[in-house]
């Protein structure tokens, strides 16, 4: 037998924590310290909303987004509620609306000459118009018009766009002046989402869930489906999950799908809708590596079948020397894509800030490869405000049926799109969080963020006049959101 | 016999599980830090979704920590 | 002057007695021999001490016992799946259980109680079935119990038990009522679980001494406190042999055995007796490892291997 003397000089984080249990406890029970015992014990039961107790968070959110150069601005207000059971069961209902509107690049390329596009718009019998929220192909325009034949001018406020109808449709045409990037300004849409989750403790897993989205715009429609696991093993450790993922997601744009690598008009196209699905899964793993670092890897695989194409989105076909622009062909996308990301998060503890560096690496059979790293730094100001800057890099590749122009004359590739999402860029952000605890329970928190693209606007080879044009359609955008979140037993 | 190996398996699972020996990273009494709201691995989902909705309208990519389908017809 | 651990008859009377510069009280609550010291030569407030300190340890056992029925937990365990609410100082306790289960990651958990049933620690080697230990696990975990204070629903079979607690718990709360009374310095003393109010009237040092494991009644080591508690976890005594392993009987909620390779004993100082205890069983729960995390967290300690 050996007596262990041991005699510590530090102080380690449970007996840190216990120390303040004990003083709780005796300290709450001390019936004959009236007051003192009170205060301590209400608030001890009020800040508990660790796990083992039942309480609700409601969170709410608005988003304003709007981009450079009059382009799409957009408002999204968003409500979510979580309801946690005291056994670990979470029911989670997102709701969210969003109102969309703006210029957006149609695909074609700047010109020295001013180019007149033609798209579908639907003339409602009784007003006559294209006009107004119905009036998927009009952008703040008023007019008047007649409902069968002849041609109708409505004088567009911002368009400038002609309304030439015929019966219940019309054509809608809209003119860019020269050296400016083609944008449609009739762009305006809403759209509403509703996401319900599910999860709790299964058996032997830690968590078991489910989930089922649902969204929907003037003109595309989204069914998602989610089903995962996680497991805790190591004292809690280390988590390990399993999500499985699938969307069917259904196109109707306006005027119809139109026929791919055909030149725009403004017939009206069938069919009417077109579809494409998605399945996947994400495999996760978060491990606590010391008492200061949180670290998190996700792969992610996603497999994409059916209509990839962007309906409204065109290409120009230039003249071989001139670089004039002849006609515009609608796009046309692969239609299977396989997508797969890593995805690596660290949290460190620097008391009293917070970094989170981020790195993700994105591949698809598309040709499209890309590297994304954020880094944020949380700063504490006190116990009940922080500022939070961050910065975002990030990088593609293009896809490789990704044109600037097609040239007249030459075999029309299979494939082929000039969405600046596809191409080669680099875009930064640069942001910054405060947030500011009004109580235990309650958390108002404002984000505000720049996002700016940069790519080759004068790609090697290009001739006449593209020469003199920016055919990089990168974007600008500042954006804000404002959340606010409430617990409450 | 048999009764007596699935004792002393038994007590090789104690060890590890009450001994911790195998485990790693910091114990239950360490994750104080682990519990604040600033060290949640995403404190605030609904602005993350906010911000990947953006980037994934913009940019070719999506995934990282979820599913980042887009739910929405902005390709 | 050394507060011996006093081995009193369990049906001895009450007493007062002269020790040295103290009056010694001696009685026998919680199971286990109970000795207030209180260092005055005022015999009338020694009494009054006395009488009070007594009081205060009857109401805690009556209150917090699992073997009367009338006592509260034993109206949770008896409650057969049913909600209860409990008082104020119930619920306190409670949450503080709550607490270190958390903190502990799950092994301090007062719902493990219902393992005694199958492990009998008398020193004989009567282990249990490995599918009598397998059908305690539903049983046994504090996550099973919904506490939403002040309500509790105990799923039914289950037990609460705050016996890990309760003596602890009634150390601390004895010197706070004893304080209420005089300022004079005074050592409570429940099984070797103790705390002092502060130094002694000349600035000296209170000697405790460590009971020796193999050999009752002999000190192991001596230990001076001149503030706060001490509180040993851990029983020589209380332990099952069988085929050269030796079960502690400090039981592992998460595996419904017991903690093995755990010291034999480990005493703890710190400023209250609650937080001694939990430390001392938290070390012990810690089994191979308790040296290391005693020495992590800085905890003065004892360990007898």
């Amino acid at each position: 037998m050996q007596l262990k003397p041991m005699t510590g000089k530090r102080t380690g984080h449970f007996r840190e924590s216990l120390a303040a249990f004990s003083a709780t406890l005796l300290a709450a029970t001390l019936a004959t310290h009236g007051a003192e015992a009170q205060d301590s014990s209400s608030s001890n039961e009020n800040n508990n909303f660790g796990p083992g107790t039942a309480y609700t968070q409601i969170d709410g959110a608005l988003l304003v987004y709007k981009e450079a150069g009059g382009r799409v601005q957009a408002i999204e207000p968003a409500l979510d509620t979580q309801i946690h059971s005291a056994d670990g069961y979470v029911l989670n209902v997102e709701l969210i609306a969003d109102a969309v509107s703006g210029a957006t690049p149609n695909g074609a390329v700047p010109s020295d000459l001013s180019q007149t596009f033609t798209t579908p718009v639907r003339v409602t019998a009784n007003s006559a118009t294209g006009a107004g929220g119905e009036g998927e192909g009009e952008g703040g325009g008023t007019g008047a018009g007649t409902g069968t034949g002849g041609t109708t001018t409505v004088t567009g406020a911002s368009g400038g766009s002609t309304v030439v109808s015929s019966g219940g449709t019309a054509s809608r045409q809209y003119t860019v002046a020269p050296n400016t990037l083609p944008v449609d300004k009739g762009f305006r849409d809403r759209r509403y989402a509703a996401n319900v989750n599910w999860s709790q403790p299964l058996g032997d897993l830690t968590l078991v869930g489910f989930g089922a989205g649902f969204s929907r715009e003037h003109d595309y429609r989204s069914i998602t489906a989610n089903v995962r696991a996680a497991q805790n093993f190591d004292s809690n450790n280390t988590t390990v999950s399993l999500s499985l993922n699938m969307e069917l997601d259904s196109s109707f744009p306006f005027g119809g799908i139109p026929t791919p690598l055909t030149a725009m008009d403004g017939a009206w196209k069938t069919p009417k809708e077109r579809s494409k699905t998605q399945t996947g899964f994400v495999i996760g793993l978060t491990q606590v590596m010391t008492r200061r670092w949180l670290t998190e890897i996700d792969y992610a695989f996603n497999m994409q079948h059916g209509y990839e194409n962007d309906p409204y989105r065109i290409i120009s076909v230039v003249a071989p020397s001139t670089g004039e622009p002849t006609s515009y062909l609608y796009e046309n996308r692969p239609n299977n894509r396989q997508t797969q990301s890593l995805f690596w998060d660290n949290k460190i503890d620097l008391d009293p800030t917070v970094t989170d560096v981020s790195f993700r690496f994105f591949t698809d059979n598309w040709g499209i490869k890309s590297e994304t790293v954020a880094v944020s730094e949380r700063l504490n100001v006190g116990s009940s405000f922080y500022v939070e800057p961050d910065v975002r890099w990030y990088h593609q590749t293009a896809a490789s049926f990704y044109r600037y122009y097609l040239v007249a004359g030459q075999p029309l590739p299979a494939y082929v799109s000039s969405d600046t999402r596809l191409g080669a860029f680099t875009s930064l952000t640069y942001g910054t969080k405060v947030g500011f605890y009004l109580s235990d329970r309650t958390e108002l928190y404002l984000r505000v963020a720049y996002y700016q693209q940069t790519g080759n606007g004068h790609p090697a080879g290009t001739f006449g006049q593209l020469r003199n044009q920016d055919l990089f359609a990168g974007t600008k955008a500042f954006f804000a959101f404002v959340g606010y979140t409430w617990d409450f037993h | 016999m048999t009764h007596r190996i699935s004792i002393i398996a038994i007590g090789c699972a104690i060890a590890i599980s009450a001994g911790g020996c195998a485990s790693f990273g910091p114990k239950p009494w360490e994750k104080d830090l682990m519990a604040r709201k600033e060290m949640q691995i995403d404190p605030h989902p609904m602005l993350t979704a906010a911000d990947n909705h953006i980037f994934f309208s913009k940019e070719a990519s999506s995934g990282g920590r979820g599913f980042a389908g887009g739910g929405c017809g902005c390709n | 002057m050394i507060a011996e651990a006093p081995i009193p008859d369990r049906q001895a009377a009450p007493r007062l007695t002269r020790s040295g510069p103290d009056f010694l009280y001696l009685f026998h609550a919680m199971a286990t021999p109970c000795e207030v010291r209180l260092e005055t030569e005022d015999q009338a407030l020694a009494m009054a001490v006395a009488e009070t300190a007594e009081t205060e340890v009857r109401r805690i056992e009556r209150k917090f016992s699992r073997y009367r029925s009338d006592s509260v937990v034993g109206k949770i365990n008896a409650s057969g799946g049913g909600t209860l609410a409990v008082d104020a100082e119930t619920a306190s306790l409670i949450n503080f259980a709550d607490r270190c289960h958390q903190l502990s990651g799950g092994l301090f958990d007062i719902t493990s109680g219902v393992l005694r049933r199958i492990w009998r620690f008398d020193g004989s080697d009567r282990v249990p079935a490995q599918a009598q230990v397998k059908a305690m696990r539903f049983l046994v975990g504090w996550k099973k119990v919904r506490w939403e204070p002040p309500a509790i629903m105990l799923p039914a079979g289950m037990e609460i038990d705050l016996g890990g607690l309760a003596k602890e718990y009634a150390v601390d709360r004895t010197l706070a009522v004893i304080a209420r009374v005089t300022q004079q310095p005074a050592l409570v003393n429940f099984g070797g679980d103790l705390r002092v109010s502060g130094p002694r009237r000349q600035g000296g040092r209170w000697k405790v001494a460590i009971e020796s494991v193999e050999a009752e009644g002999h000190a192991a080591g001596l230990i001076e406190l001149a503030d706060g508690a001490l509180a040993t976890s851990g029983d020589a005594r209380r332990f099952l042999l069988k085929d050269g392993v030796r079960y502690g009987h400090i039981l592992n909620p998460r595996t419904c055995m017991p903690v093995e390779h755990a010291p034999r004993s480990v005493t703890v100082a710190a400023p209250t007796c609650i937080e001694a205890g939990m430390t001392a069983t938290m070390a012990i729960l810690n089994g191979k490892q308790a040296e290391t995390f005693l020495e992590r967290e800085g905890v003065r300690a004892w360990c007898i291997r």
